[in-house]
């Protein structure tokens, strides 16, 4: 399922603010970006689970109007956008949030109608669930890469460079002995990296399948290709299979819709 | 609320609030059952309720009257999905279970990371098969002879619905047995005396999660609540957790009463499990130790105490970082359990039973704060993978809204034996290992986040993608060579390099087990009753 | 400036889609269908562009409707949303975009409104640029290095990674061991990130090594 490149899960939330707070929210951005608001960051790069994580705030005026007969958009509310690059599964992610930085969560969603407070988790879960748009499609660079991975890694560049430079010509055991100091100055970076564990059941079942259908020759060209709910239903099947007949709809269809939000959240 | 004995103890089963095995029950069975028949499938039910154990306190009480004496057998009751469905439990009821609950553990091995060698393939028959297990019924007791009473009496009960409800034979034991009628268990005996070890040679089942409203001895505070951030060493360094990260129905530390099964009758007081046999490869690990023991500069002990962040006599490496200290403090220990019984005044005994407290205490008061870098306690070892304590807001006090805000939604009640005979060749085709049973109010945030984030992955402790040692799914590359590796980080002031474990084999394999339901005494009834009603 | 953390810059693109149909399909399915069928990781079109570290693309239907007493509120249009993390400077990237991955483009951008005037680079970048809305807040949680800089430094991570414990078994001699860490610096080229490297996208450690920037994958047994 698109919303996950190895490693990294793409979430996007759009949410209305009151048109006359636009201006507050955007303050409040403006504030936290500051130098003297660094601090306030700290939390959230302590949580470094983040590549890289954006805020968008939106009025009618700023959607993209291109052609005279585009129409233009005409809103009640202003919009926040938000888009999210990070590391671990959807619950993973938005229960850290709510149980490390609560209040930096608070001020950046200030005001957002219908914001229920990031704590306690349950309504903060539905908030962000009901609000989340779908990846329809997502590529990182890197899905083999955590973002501890890619800021470990350059630590380790910058770090063998600087002792490559510093041993050029010396003795065996004066190498020997910086080579140990080395490796004790990275020996907390020198896990090894390998493929992202499966977070998403319903998304690995999707990927197998389209690994298997790449290997195999398409049985007929041109047949569209399956709408994305049947995959997930199909996904979420394996425990149903032994029910009667006549339960089995209601409950496909009842899996299929926790399926269909477990798949949002990359769950299961 | 309060630490004070607040929950009604006598609906809540003994087995989650109890390790049994620090009471004197060294042995255990268990057995599992299959439901054909609804009717009969609640009669039985109905018929063990009455002997199953509660949480109620055995010990005399000091201000009371003497409260139950402890019994020479304990009885548990849990149920799997499938279980509940074929008892009657309504749609309606069922629907409102966990999702991972639901599927069972088989189908959640991508998330476990039960492939390869631990893979449902390579599982003992009995955990097999789809919708297979439907009851389980846990047996602990004080020798082989009380053991086989409760079991026999079970036996009959289940006789007794003329197939309704069938026992559930397929557990591998020694000697090549696959299709035993119960899994085994039993504590490992030294000298005559049962221990607390398992077949790797640690001491197990230290420390347990101390939450709210158990009036358990505040004693175990210390070390088992959330961190608060003041000193680890004191009292004041804990706080109980919520009674909900356990128990269903209660406030969890999300600041709410989350959303439970329904009705809530069914779901209050109740909790959910995670049974898994786990086979241990003692020759791997023998040999492991053994060779790469000689390579690493503090011996083969050492290397053992880095795998697992205790020495194997218990003592945590954060607070006694060499062999020395370790097995200086095991003797000071021993010496003041010894002091206890030869007591020979009530005053006497009260000091000497403080003391010993005191000595106990420091098997779990202890954070990593002045050990960021591992050098004591490695990174990737297993209790600090298991719970990391304040350890995930790294070098950042005060940039989270606790400290422990990353590890406190993770805890789990461990319970379990290890299974097969320790005496018998140490060989990976011996009959070894654990019976593991993990409890929590979520499985898909405690245990399962636990395994799949912290056991068999490292990002969070920004090690990559290295996995726990002893239970980590080692992977083997081409040509089936094994190709993990761990990491033993040094101390600040250590001029040696870091140490790699490479070529790490799997220590050990899933051989089954299931999710199961466990039910409060109310519960249990009325699903004996068949009166679950969510409407 | 809020597009911009350090060197790392955050592209967001609102391009309208028009409201037509075709064969019964609307252009937004259609255009949903070509990005769920878009190749992934290694083999994506956007795996070409220099500096591009991670992208999104979905289609933006319409707003979410609170519940009372929140109004009903709806865009008139839908949007593909085009969202990309990357180094360096936008006009640069964009360039590099369309020549690399024009025919995708083309594909994906093929129902945007106005898009069917979009015919060179300097077209291309203009019309994503009438597109773009101001990131208010952009978050690093990463760094700001080049992508070719964080690929290197990812397969220099595991290359020493592999290395160190290699040698550990190899046992202490510092002749050997200076004379093996001269070979590995040979073979690795640290300084050099024009030469081995991780291929963008790769996602199994089979197919991520490759001889140099821009070249296939060796076959790597590790």
């Amino acid at each position: 399922m698109s919303n996950i490149a190895g490693k990294a899960y793409a979430m996007n939330l759009i949410t209305p603010i009151h048109g006359l707070r636009v201006f507050a929210n955007k303050l409040i951005f403006w504030a936290v970006g500051t130098p003297v608001a660094k601090l306030s960051l700290r939390g959230l790069k302590t949580l470094s689970m983040i590549h890289y994580a954006r805020w968008v705030i939106l009025r009618s005026k700023d959607f993209p109007h291109l052609a005279s007969n585009q129409p233009k958009e005409d809103l009640k509310y202003g919009y926040m956008l938000f888009f999210s690059n990070f590391n671990g599964s959807w619950e993973q992610y938005v229960d850290s949030f709510s149980a490390a930085i609560p209040s930096g969560l608070n001020l950046l969603w200030w005001k957002n109608i219908g914001w229920p407070n990031a704590v306690p988790e349950q309504p903060f879960h539905r908030y962000v669930e009901s609000n989340q748009i779908w990846t329809d499609y997502y590529y990182s660079s890197y899905p083999m890469a955590a973002s501890n991975d890619v800021k470990s890694a350059e630590l380790v560049k910058q770090k063998l460079c600087t002792f490559i430079g510093n041993t050029t010509g010396v003795s065996p055991n004066e190498f020997s002995q910086r080579y140990n100091l080395l490796l004790k100055d990275l020996q907390c970076d020198l896990g090894l990296l390998d493929a992202t564990p499966i977070v998403s059941l319903a998304a690995e079942e999707i990927s197998a399948r389209r690994r298997a259908a790449l290997a195999k020759p398409a049985p007929a060209a041109g047949r569209a290709p399956e709408p994305a709910t049947s995959a997930v239903i199909s996904a979420a099947q394996p425990h149903n299979q032994n029910m009667p007949n006549g339960q089995a709809t209601a409950a496909a269809a009842s899996t299929a819709t926790r399926a269909r939000k477990a798949s949002a959240r990359g769950k299961d | 609320m309060s630490n004070k004995t607040a929950l009604d103890l006598h609906d809540v089963q003994g087995n989650i609030v109890k390790p049994y095995g620090r009471y004197g029950f060294p042995k255990a069975r268990y057995v599992f059952f299959g439901v054909r028949d609804g009717i009969a499938g609640r009669q039985f039910v109905s018929k063990l309720a009455p002997l199953v154990t509660t949480a109620a306190p055995w010990r005399p009480s000091n201000v009371g009257p003497k409260i139950s004496p402890i019994p020479e057998v304990t009885t548990n009751v849990a149920f799997t999905y499938h279980g509940l469905r074929d008892l009657g439990v309504p749609r309606a009821s069922l629907q409102t279970f966990p999702d991972e609950f639901a599927m069972g553990m088989r189908a959640r091995r991508d998330i476990l990371g039960d492939e390869g060698p631990s893979a449902p393939d390579h599982w003992d028959p009995i955990w097999r098969h789809d919708e297979h297990v439907h009851i389980m019924v846990a047996i602990c007791g004080r020798d082989e002879a009380c053991l086989e009473r409760r079991y026999q009496q079970v036996l009959e009960l289940a006789q007794a619905s003329n197939s309704g409800v069938e026992l559930l034979t397929g557990h591998r034991g020694p000697n090549g047995a696959d299709d035993l009628p119960y899994q085994a268990a039993n504590a490992i005996y030294e000298a005559g005396q049962p221990t607390a070890k398992e077949h790797f040679g640690y001491t197990d089942g230290i420390g347990d999660p101390f939450f709210k409203g158990t009036g358990a001895h505040d004693a175990t505070l210390v070390g088992g609540g959330k961190p608060t951030g003041l000193p680890p060493e004191t009292a004041a360094g804990w706080a109980p957790l919520e009674t909900g990260e356990f128990l269903l129905g209660y406030r969890d530390e999300a600041h709410e009463c989350p959303e439970a099964p329904a009705p809530k009758l069914l779901s209050f007081n109740g909790t959910f499990m995670a049974y898994r046999k786990l086979h241990e490869n003692v020759g791997s690990f023998d040999s492991y130790l053994e060779h790469v023991g000689r390579e690493f500069p503090e011996g083969k002990e050492a290397l053992a105490a880095k795998f697992a962040g205790r020495w194997r006599n218990g003592a945590p490496l954060s607070r006694f970082p060499t062999e020395g200290e370790a097995n200086e403090f095991a003797e000071r220990w021993a010496r003041a359990k010894n002091a206890i019984n030869q007591a020979k005044s009530h005053i006497e005994r009260v000091a000497a039973k403080q003391h010993f407290a005191e000595l106990n205490q420091q098997f779990v008061a202890f954070d990593y704060q002045n050990d960021l870098s591992g050098g004591r306690c490695p990174v990737g070892a297993h209790i600090r993978r298991a719970n990391p304590r304040s350890g995930l807001q790294y070098d950042q006090l005060l940039a989270f809204e606790a400290p422990g805000a990353l590890s406190n939604r993770r805890r789990m009640i461990r319970r379990g034996l290890p299974y097969g005979d320790s005496q018998t060749e140490r060989n990976d085709a011996g009959d070894h290992g654990i019976i593991f049973m993990a409890i929590n109010a979520s499985l898909r945030r405690q245990f399962e986040f636990v395994q799949q984030q912290w056991m068999n992955y490292g990002n969070d402790f920004r090690l990559g993608n290295e996995r726990d040692a002893l239970i980590g799914n080692h992977p083997v590359g081409p040509l089936g060579k094994e190709r993990a590796s761990v990491v033993i980080q040094r101390d600040q002031n250590d001029t040696k390099p870091p140490f790699f474990c490479n070529q790490l084999p799997r220590f050990v394999e899933t051989r089954g087990g299931d999710y199961f339901f466990i039910p409060s005494l109310t519960a249990l009834r009325m699903i004996g009753e068949g009166s679950i009603d969510p409407t | 400036m809020p597009n911009k953390s350090g060197r790392a810059y955050g592209l967001t693109t609102l391009c309208p889609l028009i409201g037509d149909q075709q064969d019964d399909q609307s252009y937004a399915a259609i255009i949903k269908g070509r990005l769920r069928n878009l190749p992934v990781d290694a083999d994506s079109p956007w795996a070409k562009i220099p500096n591009l570290y991670m992208c999104r693309m979905f289609v933006l239907d319409d707003v979410f409707y609170q519940g009372k007493p929140a109004h009903e509120d709806h865009l008139k249009s839908k949007y593909l949303v085009f969202v990309a993390e990357l180094h360096g400077e936008l006009e640069p990237f964009l360039e590099a975009m369309w020549r690399v991955a024009e025919d995708s483009i083309r594909d994906i951008w093929e129902f945007c409104v106005a898009f069917k005037g979009v015919c060179s680079t300097g077209d291309f970048v203009r019309y994503i640029k009438q597109c773009q809305v101001e990131t208010t807040f952009y978050f690093n949680g990463s760094n700001d290095e080049s992508l070719a800089e964080q690929l290197k430094a990812l397969y220099l991570k595991q290359e020493l990674g592999k290395f160190v414990r290699d040698q550990q078994a190899h046992g202490k001699d510092p002749v050997q061991l200076q004379r093996a860490f001269s070979d590995f610096v040979a073979r690795v080229e640290p300084f050099n990130l024009a030469g081995p490297t991780w291929r963008p996208g790769a996602s199994d450690l089979a197919q991520a090594v490759i001889p140099s920037a821009g070249a296939s994958p060796v076959s790597n047994r590790s």
